[in-house]
């Protein structure tokens, strides 16, 4: 049971992951490789506040998706230069960047050795010590993510973004400020991504910074991907099949070095057998 | 020891490095138009071919090289054979082949995690016993000249067949324009398939350099890749001698980079380079 609830919980943290980079990638058609760096900036952030100023965990997420959507509104500007592939290429190299950073600033961050011991959130006096309780929370955010995310997605801002997607320059042609509309739902998809990083740190109650490297942002995209590309129901499936995969594996009964990398090479595979046969994923209502 | 000379040296020495890479990748890129990211596997395919061939089986170090070679070109032919020929013919964008590549890079570097394990392996059977070379008070291995020769060896030879033969001819002409040369009665298949054999071995090459010099891992091919793109890029994407220019600079702002902090932000430089190099220069030093 106990193992039940951890996948379920790994599921909504990488579904918030996943609608996130939705926004960014399906919706908008920006293909950026670089939200492992936000989602390292909400969980250090909230792992910093909380080990050594004792900080409510809530306050101390809120406090990330500040930092966060700085960061990504400087990136997301620097990034709207480009177009495709080299978009793909800029996003890479600011990953690398954050990536550096958690790694050397070590007076900040610890580097390599990471910070344990971060508490458990909690809420008027109730802490979510227990699993099942963190499920709730993680549940929660996930549903109100999930809202946000449609809300988007049905409004005329999300229309633009579509449009921006299918042809920028007839949007802009229409009088719409593209480089507005492609920077907000870039922070916003990065504050997500900070909030599932807030989540994720505090219920591994360990960060370092090997779980926000640039694999970990082509593990997000594949994830969406393979749900389907401009469809929120998609990023969650997609989220759900990637995590349950590697249990499944590992209930097949490969030692676990080889099931680590027999997961990379299912991952590699999917990507490789879905931009040949199904390049819109499952359920996805857009394709690259 | 002086520490200016040796810095001079190591430069020289990493930019040999990431010149035979950039070659590689630029005659594939300059050729076929996408970023073929499973290039950076292949670096790794022929280092461990050779640590199969002449660490675990005992065959001679030039035999075990040259298979090497011939091994990484063919898993570069069947790869492109398998994924990237079938999706362009179906004229998919670039981001797919992206992503496709991505897939590949993540397999075949996990399935040579499984087939040798993650570990850290040394190629050379006399580390540390190697002739050294003292230059203007720093110090060079036998290696690392042998690397810089046959960097330029590779960089006069293409040159040369780009400007002289026929087959030469007929790569630049694809790369200018595909279609055309079909209709001039270009095999374009048949010469695509070539360029990829011959840059995955040269890949392949690159990777077994490092493995002598210092040593190899499964995942080593990422960032020496994404080092290899940067160089291209920054001197001037599908120019032969462009990439060498890039590779040399790049190695220079990088080693001169962490004279005061840390070697450890070498990647971080790496990418800001890039990320400068994209915003003011996007065709880099040498146009095409």
């Amino acid at each position: 049971m106990e193992y039940l609830i951890h996948i379920a919980i790994l599921i909504s943290i990488y579904a918030i992951l996943g609608l996130s980079l939705n926004l960014i990638v399906g919706f908008t058609g920006l293909l950026s490789v670089t939200q492992a760096a936000f989602y390292g900036i909400g969980a250090y952030t909230t792992a910093i506040l909380l080990t050594s100023t004792g900080m409510n965990f809530f306050l101390a997420m809120i406090i990330g998706t500040i930092i966060t959507a700085v960061c990504s509104l400087a990136i997301g500007f620097v990034l709207s230069k480009f177009r495709d592939d080299y978009y793909a290429l800029g996003s890479f190299g600011f990953n690398v960047i954050i990536f550096s950073i958690f790694m050397n600033w070590q007076s900040l961050t610890r580097g390599p050795l990471g910070i344990p011991g971060i508490p458990r959130p909690s809420l008027f006096g109730f802490t979510f010590s227990e699993n099942i309780w963190f499920l709730v929370l993680s549940t929660v955010l996930l549903i109100l993510i999930y809202l946000v995310c449609r809300f988007i997605a049905n409004s005329s801002f999300g229309r633009v973004l579509k449009a921006i997607r299918e042809d920028e320059e007839a949007i802009s042609a229409f009088g719409y400020r593209t480089l507005w509309y492609k920077l907000s739902i870039f922070v916003i998809g990065a504050v997500m991504a900070s909030i599932a990083g807030s989540l994720f740190a505090s219920y591994i109650t360990f960060v370092d910074p090997s779980s926000f490297a640039l694999t970990e942002s082509i593990f997000i995209l594949a994830m969406i991907i393979l749900g389907g590309l401009a469809n929120n129901k998609g990023a969650v499936i997609g989220a759900a099949c990637l995590i349950l995969l590697p249990e499944i594996l590992r209930f097949v009964g490969f030692p676990d070095d080889v099931a680590a990398q027999m997961r990379q090479v299912s991952y590699g595979v999917i990507l490789i057998f879905l931009m040949l046969y199904r390049p819109q994923g499952l359920v996805g209502e857009y394709r690259l | 020891m002086d520490i200016l000379p040796q810095l001079i040296l190591n430069s020289i020495i990493a930019g040999a490095i990431y010149a035979t890479i950039a070659l590689g990748f630029n005659l594939i890129y300059g050729t076929a138009k996408f970023f073929d990211l499973g290039y950076g596997a292949l670096m790794a395919v022929g280092g461990y071919s050779v640590f199969y061939f002449y660490k675990t089986l005992g065959l001679d170090l030039y035999l075990s090289i040259l298979i090497g070679i011939l091994i990484t070109g063919t898993i570069g032919l069947l790869v492109y054979k398998l994924v990237y020929s079938p999706l362009r013919k179906r004229k998919s964008s670039g981001m797919v082949l992206l992503v496709a590549a991505l897939g590949v890079l993540t397999a075949l570097q996990a399935i040579v995690a499984i087939l040798f394990t993650s570990q850290f392996q040394t190629l050379s059977k006399s580390a540390g016993l190697e002739k050294v070379f003292n230059i203007l008070g720093g110090v060079i291995t036998q290696t690392q000249l042998v690397t810089l020769a046959i960097g330029l060896v590779i960089m006069v030879t293409i040159g040369l067949v780009f400007k002289y033969t026929l087959f030469g001819k007929a790569v630049k002409a694809i790369g200018d324009d595909e279609e055309v040369s079909k209709i001039v009665g270009i095999n374009t298949e048949k010469i695509i398939g070539w360029v990829f054999f011959i840059g995955s071995a040269i890949g392949g090459l690159a990777g077994i350099l490092i493995g002598l010099d210092t040593g190899i891992e499964p995942a080593m091919g990422m960032s020496l890749l994404l080092k290899g793109v940067i160089a291209c890029i920054i001197g001037g994407i599908g120019n032969v001698y462009g990439g060498v220019i890039g590779a040399f600079l790049l190695a220079f702002i990088e080693n001169f980079g962490i004279w005061h902090i840390s070697g450890e932000w070498k990647d971080a430089i790496a990418f800001a380079v890039l990320i400068l190099f994209l915003l003011f220069r996007p065709h880099g030093i040498l146009k095409k």
